[in-house]
């Protein structure tokens, strides 16, 4: 498979703080890879590292096979950094204007403008926008350049969903055009929505790396919820249950397979009532991985 | 040069959209000179020395502030590092803020030349004239490079403050106001080591008005005080973060 990334055995260290513990990662070249994390669990200097802002303590990383810093490599990428902001006395489209003169074959004005929703504001003045009018602005300059890889660090920290929902919908159109995009999120139902492939990172390290569904399904299956007369004791014996519990004045049971569960269930319980089966989410997923590593870590 | 060109329009847009923040650093040096040069002046020898020594001062301004407060500024919103992630030109930066500032500062010399010729009585020969205006226009580089280094290693809110002393102090230090010959000993030493000083001197040799030192002394000292400033600068730029 082609890869948009690879790092081998990259560390970062600034003074005794490690940053980046030692990583091996493949970011495949099409599909969108979510970067999930607490913070400081290392996100933003893995991008850092990518941009050539950062420097390697020890192992090396790769763009296309180009090192990063390198006017080849940048070339390559789009970025938008978190809490970066513009100049503010010039307008979006003069932002956009300058940037074109960087890159060989930039998109169009008109065609930026359409796809990142600028019309209304471009001839504004970027000190005056909307915080989500300035993502949207800077989410153009990322994608102007008609890049192989995307970094976007955090892209819809403080958006409203208006503004959020458009950033979605051009990430998703990012894919469909084969770019490979890299985004950092600490929104879980971000990475769920969006991503192809989730890397779970905690403390420097990499500890999940896997399609979205195998993250998903590796912690989970489903979640059934219902009302029932039978005991939670009982409930709890049934087939491929793994937990049981009460929320509320309803139950709440995770299931391995949760056809099989619902066929006991109904079985013993023909009147359950406000059924539902909803497969269990990224959070999930996520809490029980960091968890499991700070476990492995205490017991190591 | 295309990316250049656009580079530094966009540098100039950015300073005439704050003007608050350009007019007074340009109609200060002007101000300060039609007063102590012309107003309270009756000599045309006093309000020669001082075109020489007030042109240095005019185009320190744009040079520490823009360099100083901009670039502080720039870094801390996070400009400056995606500049450096884009395939932006490594140098165009600071060119197109160069230009700049050339532009400016030769803008705050005009009223002052004019100011000389037509109000204090300054008679010069054209070519003195000429080559006054290409030192002060010269004289920017090492505070561009002082600029530099409290842009890259100072928060904005740092650079205002540290920028303001640093145009100040070596404005007096260096006798831009007041010739070096006043101070006590020790301030006579200390202007030696400011590039102001050393520029000033270089000027009044230019207007015929002999400075304390020889002009090869005083052109040695300005290289060294350069090359001290842009190693500084290089340091300050590699050790951001």
């Amino acid at each position: 498979m082609n890869t948009a990334l690879t790092t081998t055995q990259l560390s970062v260290r600034f003074g005794d703080k490690v940053a980046l513990n030692s990583i091996d990662i493949s970011i495949p070249s099409n599909g969108v890879t979510a970067l999930l994390g607490a913070n400081g669990a290392g996100k933003t200097t893995l991008i850092n590292c990518a941009l050539g802002l950062c420097k390697p303590s020890s192992g090396r990383l790769k763009i296309f096979s180009e090192t990063p810093g390198k006017i080849a490599a940048k070339r390559l990428i789009g970025v938008m950094l978190q809490d970066s902001n513009l100049p503010d006395l010039l307008s979006a489209a003069e932002h956009i204007q300058l940037f074109s003169t960087y890159y060989p074959d930039p998109l169009s004005l008109e065609q930026l403008s359409r796809q990142c929703g600028l019309e209304r504001f471009i001839h504004k003045r970027y000190k005056t926008l909307s915080g989500g009018q300035k993502r949207r602005v800077q989410f153009a300059l990322a994608i102007l350049g008609r890049p192989k890889i995307v970094f976007l660090d955090e892209p819809t920290t403080g958006l409203d969903i208006d503004a959020r929902n458009l950033v979605w919908n051009t990430i998703n159109q990012l894919r469909d055009t084969g770019t490979a995009v890299l985004l950092t999120t600490h929104y879980i139902e971000e990475a769920d929505a969006l991503a192809d492939h989730t890397i779970v990172m905690s403390d420097g390290n990499i500890i999940a790396n896997d399609s979205t569904e195998n993250i998903r399904a590796a912690t989970t299956g489903a979640v059934i919820r219902c009302q029932s007369s039978l005991d939670l004791s009982v409930i709890e014996t049934l087939t491929d249950v793994r937990s049981a519990k009460i929320r509320g004045r309803q139950l709440e049971i995770l299931s391995d397979n949760p056809t099989a569960t619902l066929i006991a269930l109904l079985a013993l319980d023909p009147n359950s009532a406000n059924l539902t089966v909803s497969k269990s989410n990224l959070e999930d997923a996520f809490i029980k991985l960091t968890n499991d590593s700070k476990l492995a870590e205490a017991a190591s | 040069m295309n990316s250049l060109i656009n580079e530094t329009g966009a540098e100039i847009l950015k300073a005439i959209r704050a003007p608050e923040f350009l007019l007074p650093t340009m109609l200060m040096p002007c101000a300060f000179y039609s007063l102590f040069g012309v107003v309270l002046n009756n000599s045309s020898g006093n309000a020669t020395y001082l075109l020489a020594t007030y042109g240095v001062f005019a185009v320190m301004g744009p040079a520490i502030f823009g360099f100083g407060v901009g670039v502080a500024n720039e870094r801390d919103r996070c400009w400056l590092q995606l500049k450096q992630a884009v395939p932006a030109p490594p140098y165009n930066y600071v060119a197109a803020k160069i230009v700049t500032t050339l532009l400016f500062a030769g803008l705050a010399l005009i009223p002052i030349y004019l100011i000389a010729g037509f109000l204090g009585g300054v008679e010069l020969q054209r070519e003195t004239w000429v080559s006054l205006f290409g030192l002060h226009l010269i004289s920017v580089i090492p505070f561009v490079l002082i600029g530099l280094s409290l842009g890259f290693s100072l928060s904005s809110g740092g650079a205002v403050a540290i920028s303001n002393i640093a145009f100040l102090g070596l404005a007096i230090l260096g006798g831009l106001w007041i010739p070096v010959t006043v101070f006590p000993e020790l301030m006579q030493t200390i202007a030696k080591f400011t590039p102001s000083h050393h520029l000033a001197e270089l000027a009044l040799a230019i207007v015929g008005v002999g400075g304390e030192h020889a002009t090869s002394f005083n052109l040695l000292s300005v290289l060294v005080i350069s090359l001290v400033l842009l190693v500084m600068a290089i340091s300050a730029w590699q050790s951001q973060r």
